[in-house]
């Protein structure tokens, strides 16, 4: 069935009793959605619309003042009411019943002059036939309490019977106008209006919910359209034809039914209850029924049924929604923990209890800070905090950071945390996803030490091969010295003692063991176990340094090696004796491949250049073998070799100290024959 | 101890080796010309005395190795005393095959180097007179007519006069006669040290 159109053009605040409600203190919808909401609370809508209705079916008169009560105690608010436009099609209102703290100012449709001043005003328009009639409201007088959705859902939900209402009293109004404009049908029509049971026709006819008389017999006397479309049985299976609810009722529901009837034998009257009826094809509805005798000790009555199927629909998707969060929320891998803007946890998942240490209800509650952060950090996180409610900052929003956070324990470890905060009103909410990175920390602490182990062995075993070369380096000072101190000894053994010649050679003694210290102290940095350590590092020192390594290499090999340095190249931010490594490596791959060349001429360059702003190139050339193209693609692959003894290490250790150190190694061809390797790395940050 | 009409001459790259070594052969009295490469050395007059070499096996632009061979090429070999920084067998031996004195490594004691430098010292004085003497007696081989050469040629295979005779066509006496002029002109006192010097000269028939 299609919605009638609503009418919009009518003045929705107009219906607030005059300075009882300001502009300003409506609440619209889109705000209601920002606000944390309490969930939906059917089961009290529920109660209070068969309150309403068996008080519709009571007194039609006083239905408007329940429904303002109603609307007083399910909001919890300070005052409600109804207006109603004037009948007349004006665009006046009035207001026939009012609650709560307004009521006492409101006397015959118009307020006093001094009412109290509304906080919160939530206002929902009703209709009948697609035409506003008017709208119930509730009013704050206070901020203790402020409106949420829910309330507003509720309201919506009374709105529509509001609208039910209307139309009961209007026509019961709509009588008395004809009582008074035709005397003659004026007895009969109230004995009609008065009676029970024409109220209930009345009832019955409007319907606006299932409703059927019936006996204690089992049978159902008469059934309105409503409550026969929610059976799906047709008219003529009513009455006669013997359709009893008895029948209607399965199994499962028939000892609460005979509990029911128990209770309107006993008092005439019962509590509306949910329960089911089966369709006519057998299928169950789920609906709220109430009942009552027509006259206590009787035997008839009239019971109503309130289709219950898409409320709970709703409330079972809205049930599974929330359980499928929570199962979310509770399997994540993550530690979920929410907090409010005060800094109160919010909320804790499964994982968050068994990454901290606290159950949930033990977190709940408690502040966040002192929960999961460890103490040197709190003051930075309140002040980040402040920081974000002034500025709506927060450099560590939105983004995955690694922190350390603090168990129940007081064990601090590593966490990787990602923070979303999100906004609710005018209130914020902050969600944490937060991980614990001990183990993945570990192994990456692992892999390093592993690596450093590798890079350490490599170096020695470099070292090895370099062994010819530095025992000239260390033997050549240390001959010098002995030769020296020999001759000194023979000059002071003169008569008269040579002393000129005898200080000359103490002198070149000095000198000597000075060289000597200064190849040992270079040896050792490569040959220690050195845990990383990133200082300033200046790369054509570096080369340099290696250079005087394989200076002799060279030499013994009659390889012409040159270098080209960029004068005042940045330095660059590393390890130093890792960066001396790869040059090493790089170097001595280049020795042993023009090593065996016989005719050709052997060359081998180390350039460093300032290839972009902020990267300084290093390339180590050769004229050797150059690089088979078969090989190309496993050249940096783990224990590939092309020489006897190597392990095939060298390059992939060398790679992973420049990617380390956040640059990039690669190989390439020289020109006109050999290999050339580079590396870039960036330069420091001044 | 040492010589100091005999030059030790020094070359290694290394100036501060050099000058220490230098410093201390001088020291002990000998005579030092020292060098820092192999082409400075070949490049420069040496004195006609008899004289070693210490050589540095790595040196930048000709190794030692290599400078031994040149000086042997070119008839001015010396006793050579080697000096390197790290034990290398195959490296040792070629040298010594080569002639090498001594092969000594870095750091050496002063008593093998001086040991060294008197055996390759002692050794150049034998070169020397050896090469004087084959001189000598090159030069009254070169006295000598075609005929006492032939004559020569036969005595030192041990062959008769009159065999000789036979060989040659003439008669007994004739041969007496140039044997006893070989005699003299190669101022050998006996047929044994005819013989020996037969061999020095490699002469053959």
């Amino acid at each position: 069935m299609p919605e009638p159109e609503l009418e919009k053009d009518f003045s929705l605040e107009g219906s607030m009793p005059e300075g009882a409600a300001p502009l300003e203190s409506i609440v619209c919808t889109e705000e209601l959605h920002r606000r944390p909401s309490r969930p939906p609370d059917f089961e009290k809508e529920n109660r209070a619309l068969v309150a309403l209705v068996t008080a519709l079916s009571d007194s039609a008169s006083t239905i408007f003042q329940t429904l303002a009560e109603t609307i007083l105690n399910v909001t919890k608010c300070d005052s409600a009411g109804l207006s109603l436009l004037t009948p007349d099609g004006g665009k006046r209102y009035y207001w026939p019943a009012i609650a709560g703290m307004l009521a006492p100012h409101l006397g015959g449709g118009t307020l006093m002059p001094v009412v109290p001043a509304a906080e919160e005003c939530l206002l929902v328009p009703f209709y009948v036939d697609g035409k506003a009639v008017g709208t119930i409201w509730g009013i704050m007088h206070s901020d203790r309490r402020r409106f949420d959705s829910e309330d507003e859902r509720i309201l919506n939900s009374l709105g529509q019977f509001a609208s039910v209402a209307y139309r009961t009293v209007a026509s019961v109004d709509n009588l008395k106008v004809q009582i008074a404009a035709r005397e003659t049908a004026e007895a009969e029509l109230r004995e009609r209006a008065t009676g029970l049971e024409a109220r209930v026709r009345r009832l019955i006819d409007a319907n606006l919910m299932g409703i059927f008389t019936w006996n204690l017999e089992g049978r159902i006397v008469e059934a309105n359209e409503t409550f026969l479309k929610m059976v799906q049985w047709g008219r003529e299976d009513v009455g006669s034809a013997g359709m009893r609810w008895t029948d209607l009722t399965p199994e499962q529901w028939r000892a609460r039914d005979e509990l029911a009837v128990a209770d309107l034998k006993a008092a005439g009257a019962m509590q509306p209850y949910r329960k089911e009826y089966f369709r006519k094809d057998g299928s169950r509805v789920p609906v709220l029924v109430g009942a009552t005798l027509f006259e206590e000790g009787g035997n008839d009555g009239v019971a109503f049924a309130l289709d219950l199927s898409e409320q709970e629909r709703a409330e079972e998707a809205f049930r599974r929604v929330e359980e499928q969060a929570r199962a979310i929320v509770d399997s994540a891998l993550d530690a979920v923990v929410a907090m409010d803007a005060e800094g109160i946890i919010t909320d804790w998942n499964k994982q968050a209890e068994e990454t901290f240490g606290w159950t949930r209800p033990e977190a709940l509650g408690r502040r966040m800070s002192d929960t999961i952060i460890p103490a040197q950090y709190r003051l930075s996180h309140e002040r980040g905090l402040k920081h974000f409610f002034k500025t709506g900052e927060g450099p560590v929003l939105n983004r995955r950071i690694e922190i350390t956070a603090l168990r129940r324990d007081g064990t601090e470890f590593p966490v990787e945390l990602a923070i979303t905060p999100l906004k609710s009103g005018d209130t914020w909410t902050f969600s944490s996803f937060i991980r614990d990175i001990t183990a993945p920390r570990q192994a990456q602490e692992d892999l390093r030490k592993a690596q450093a182990e590798l890079a350490h062995v490599n170096r020695v075993m470099t070292m090895g091969e370099l062994t010819a070369s530095i025992a000239h380096e260390v033997n050549q000072p240390l001959a010098a010295i002995l030769a020296s101190g020999d001759s000194c000894t023979a000059w002071l053994g003169n008569e008269p003692p040579n002393l000129d010649r005898a200080r000359a050679a103490l002198g070149r003694i000095t000198q000597a063991a000075t060289q000597a210290s200064e190849i040992v102290q270079r040896l050792r940095a490569l040959f220690r176990k050195t845990t990383s350590l990133t200082t300033s590092v200046d790369v054509n020192a570096v080369i340099e340094d290696t250079i005087s390594l394989v200076h002799h290499e060279t030499q013994r090999h009659n390889i012409f090696l040159r270098t080209e340095l960029t004068r005042g190249a940045p330095s660059v931010s590393g390890d130093r004796v890792q960066l001396q490594q790869v040059i090493l490596n790089l170097a001595m791959n280049g020795i042993e491949s023009v090593a065996g060349l016989d005719n050709e001429p052997k060359r081998l360059m180390i350039r460093s250049t300032l290839s972009n702003p902020g990267e300084l190139l290093v390339s180590v050339e050769d004229t050797g073998v150059g690089i088979d193209a078969e090989h190309a693609d496993r050249l940096f692959a783990p224990f590939f070799t092309t020489k006897p003894q190597g392990i095939g290490m060298g390059l992939p250790i060398c790679r992973s100290i420049i990617e380390a150190h956040g640059g990039r190694l690669w190989a390439a061809k020289n020109e006109p024959r050999g290999a050339a390797f580079h590396f870039i790395l960036p330069a420091r940050a001044e | 101890m040492s010589d100091p009409k005999s030059i030790v001459f020094v070359v290694d790259d290394d100036p501060l080796l050099r000058d220490s070594v230098a410093d201390l052969l001088g020291a002990a009295g000998w005579t030092v010309q020292t060098f820092g490469s192999a082409t400075q050395f070949i490049q420069s007059p040496r004195p006609d005395v008899s004289a070693c070499l210490v050589l540095d096996v790595e040196l930048p632009d000709l190794s030692g190795l290599d400078l031994q061979i040149e000086l042997a090429k070119s008839g001015a070999g010396m006793p050579i005393v080697f000096l390197t920084g790290r034990g290398d067998i195959p490296m040792s031996v070629r040298a010594m095959k080569a002639g090498a004195v001594g092969f000594l490594t870095k750091p050496f004691r002063k008593e093998e180097l001086f040991d060294a430098i008197h055996e390759a010292l002692l050794r150049d004085v034998e070169v020397r007179k050896e090469r004087l003497e084959s001189e000598e007696l090159r030069k009254r081989l070169g006295t000598l007519t075609p005929r006492e050469r032939q004559v020569l040629a036969l005595v030192v295979t041990g062959l008769l006069n009159k065999q000789i005779a036979g060989e040659l066509g003439t008669t007994e006496e004739t041969i007496k006669v140039h044997r006893g002029r070989v005699m003299s002109k190669m101022g050998a006192g006996s047929l044994a040290e005819l013989v020996r010097m037969a061999e020095k000269l490699k002469v053959s028939s």
